[in-house]
């Protein structure tokens, strides 16, 4: 039987994936980039967590402010220098695709690079670091100890959740990005500014990313490849989403973590299954998701729902 | 003073240029003509490798009544001894294997199409991506192809020669054979009927749909010749570097295929060819280099990864159409129709000639 830190561990991951995946929803319905260079960014806020509490340690409640805005500015930079320009060109969404692909890419090396020099000039260990954030609030119930990290990750999640509903559904700009995501050439015509509506969405996507990278760091290690190692549960929870709605890539997002953390614990206890295998689960729940309810028009899919079961049936 | 060897380099970068172009020109089949954006390349790639070293050696260790696990250090030592012994057995199992990494390979991809179908590039891409990723976590543990440390002794097509230099050479001109054979066969594709269904699948699937053209079929078969042509590409991998693992087949092989095939030219196979002869210079000579002036502060292989995605990303800006940009479509009607073309606008120019003398006088004032 899974015990009760699992049931801990899920809600702690799954606030942790909630924070990424939501970005990554957001950023492909407003901006129809998929946006691999979002992995980049939980690594970016990571190691911002980590060289701002190099020499001393720092407070989460300063940390925070400094990593949304690091990953949010890493973003709009990007932005500004690749996928602007390819909108101007019109580039169809496969081309920003592989030009993120290119952003993700140039930008991990850099990281390696960079983190690589730094090991070498300060003597510190840059490849497996933990940044050394003071986060007060531990509790001890019966034994068990509930670290303030936890706390933080439901909060900051919580958070990011009311802030998103009340910002999609009650400001302007809120649903001047909503205007973009339907219809932008109809948006364009009422005044909207394409551009701005863009940097502001990036904005958001990139520092509620960046944030997930620094609360996963808490939870585990800063490495270079913290990012790559999520990747698939973090697009399974957008799948879930259809790309298309906010709350149900938290479901996504939860249900993954459950999967990875309360099933995955069954399974090793009754049929001995190896805890490595884990990636697998997200897999299978996209692939499940892919077939029985695939997000159809998202992407540039075509609408062949029933197409293949029809033909089957026919014979 | 270390002599560089010119004849062992030019003879290791053919060897890993023909792996590379089967590589960027197969998916250039997938991408540039059908649009599907494969980001798991590399899976197919190692399916091909593990396809033939499992193959290859069982094959070998069973006809010599050895009951050793492939992994094991008994099976490597024997395969040492095993592969100069019979040189028809050795060919015959190469090609054997090269046909099996195909079918298998291929066969793969067209059941990862199926759930597939009826999603846009987007979702294509990752669940594409995340099923390479998979694949070598899953060999990474499994336990009848080594684990971790993966296969070793893998036998050499030309293992019975005893001159290393003739063995290299022979074995580099059959694969530039087989890379050209693909290249032909890859030419001939994209100029057919299904070459044609396949770039109007690129252009508008829908449209293509509305013509009565069974979009997912065609993406399948597109899928099984791009996926068996990387298993090709693996098969010989494995026999020229004689031991595979899984670290190995990791994603950034992938983005090397695709930064290949964006620098020459999407939807182009020439240009798929000319963009993996220069990264896989580059990359030999990145190799090179590291070897000549070890402990640099930043590691040649960073910046030569950094490389590729500015490679990705500048292409795409300034030069989308990549070194050698698509061409039109050699089909029959089009060998008649262009002299007929050319002789049209040759006779139009005749005409008008009076016509724009006239206007340029005017335009010159008298």
């Amino acid at each position: 039987m899974p015990t009760i830190t699992e049931f801990i561990n899920t809600f702690w991951v799954g606030s942790i994936y909630f924070l990424s995946a939501v970005g990554l929803t957001i950023s492909y319905r407003v901006t129809r980039v998929l946006n691999f260079a979002h992995i980049n960014l939980m690594t970016i806020g990571a190691y911002t967590a980590v060289l701002l509490s190099l020499s001393s340690p720092v407070h989460v409640a300063f940390a925070i402010p400094v990593v949304f805005l690091v990953g949010g500015i890493f973003m709009m930079a990007v932005h500004f220098a690749v996928y602007s320009r390819l909108m101007e060109l019109k580039a169809t969404p496969l081309v920003l695709m592989i030009s993120s692909m290119g952003v993700w890419i140039f930008v991990k090396f850099f990281l390696y690079g960079l983190l690589g020099y730094l090991q070498k000039a300060w003597k510190v260990e840059m490849y497996l670091a933990k940044p050394r954030l003071i986060v007060g609030g531990e509790i001890k119930v019966e034994g068990l100890t509930l670290s303030g990290d936890l706390f933080t990750a439901l909060a900051l999640a919580t958070l990011a959740a009311i802030f998103l509903y009340v910002f999609f559904s009650r400001t302007k700009t809120g649903k001047a990005l909503r205007a973009v995501a339907d219809n932008p050439d109809l948006a364009e015509i009422s005044g909207i500014s394409h551009s701005r509506v863009m940097y502001i969405t990036w904005f958001i996507a990139g520092g509620l990313a960046s944030l997930s990278g620094m609360m996963w760091a808490l939870f585990a290690h800063a490495t270079p490849e913290l990012g790559d190692t999520l990747i698939l549960q973090l697009f399974a929870a957008s799948v879930i989403g259809g790309l298309y709605s906010v709350p149900l890539t938290t479901v996504g997002a939860y249900t993954i973590a459950a999967a990875e953390n309360i099933v995955i614990a069954t399974l090793h206890e009754t049929i001995g299954l190896e805890v490595s295998y884990r990636p697998f689960f997200a897999f299978f729940i996209l692939l499940v998701v892919i077939l029985v309810r695939p997000p159809l028009g998202a992407g540039g899919g075509l609408p062949y729902r029933f197409k293949v079961l029809r033909r089957l049936m026919r014979r | 003073m270390i002599t560089f060897d010119v004849i062992g380099f030019l003879l290791s970068w053919f060897t890993f240029f023909s792996i590379y172009a089967i590589l960027s020109m197969s998916l250039n089949l997938e991408v540039g003509y059908a649009g599907m954006a494969n980001f798991g390349k590399v899976a197919f790639y190692g399916i091909g490798a593990y396809v033939s070293a499992y193959v290859s050696m069982s094959i070998f260790l069973s006809l010599a009544g050895l009951n050793y696990p492939l992994y094991s250090l008994e099976a490597t030592m024997a395969m040492v001894k095993l592969a100069s012994q019979n040189p028809m057995l050795n060919v015959s199992v190469f090609i054997l294997t090269l046909i099996l990494a195909f079918l298998i390979a291929g066969a793969i991809g067209y059941v990862i199409m199926y759930p597939t179908l009826r999603v846009g590039p987007a979702f294509f891409g990752i669940t594409v991506l995340s099923f390479g990723e998979l694949l070598r976590i899953f060999l990474r543990h499994y336990e009848p192809t080594g684990a971790t440390y993966g296969l070793t002794g893998i036998p050499h097509p030309f293992a019975w020669i005893e001159d290393v230099f003739v063995k290299n050479l022979l074995f580099t001109s059959v694969t530039l054979i087989i890379l050209i054979l693909l290249f032909l066969y890859a030419q001939r594709l994209v100029n057919s009927p299904l070459g044609r269904t396949m770039l109007a699948i690129r252009e508008d699937e829908i449209a293509a749909l509305c013509m009565g053209k069974d979009v997912p079929k065609v993406k399948g078969k597109v899928l099984f010749i791009g996926s068996g042509m990387a298993g090709i590409a693996g098969c010989i991998l494995a026999y020229y570097i004689g031991s595979i693992n899984p670290n190995i087949f990791v994603p950034t092989v992938t983005f090397d295929v695709w930064a290949m095939m964006i620098l020459g030219g999407i939807g182009n196979n020439k240009g798929a060819i000319v963009g993996a002869g220069i990264i896989t210079l580059v990359d030999r000579a990145t190799a090179a280099i590291n070897f000549v002036f070890p402990g640099l502060i930043i590691d040649p292989n960073f910046i030569r990864w950094m490389i590729i995605g500015l490679i990705i990303i500048l292409v795409l800006l300034f030069k989308p159409a990549g070194l050698i940009p698509q061409t039109y479509t050699w089909t029959p009607a089009w060998k008649i129709v262009k002299p007929l073309e050319e002789k049209a606008k040759r006779r139009r120019e005749k005409l008008l000639s009076p016509f724009k003398k006239i206007s340029k006088w005017f335009l010159m004032g008298g």
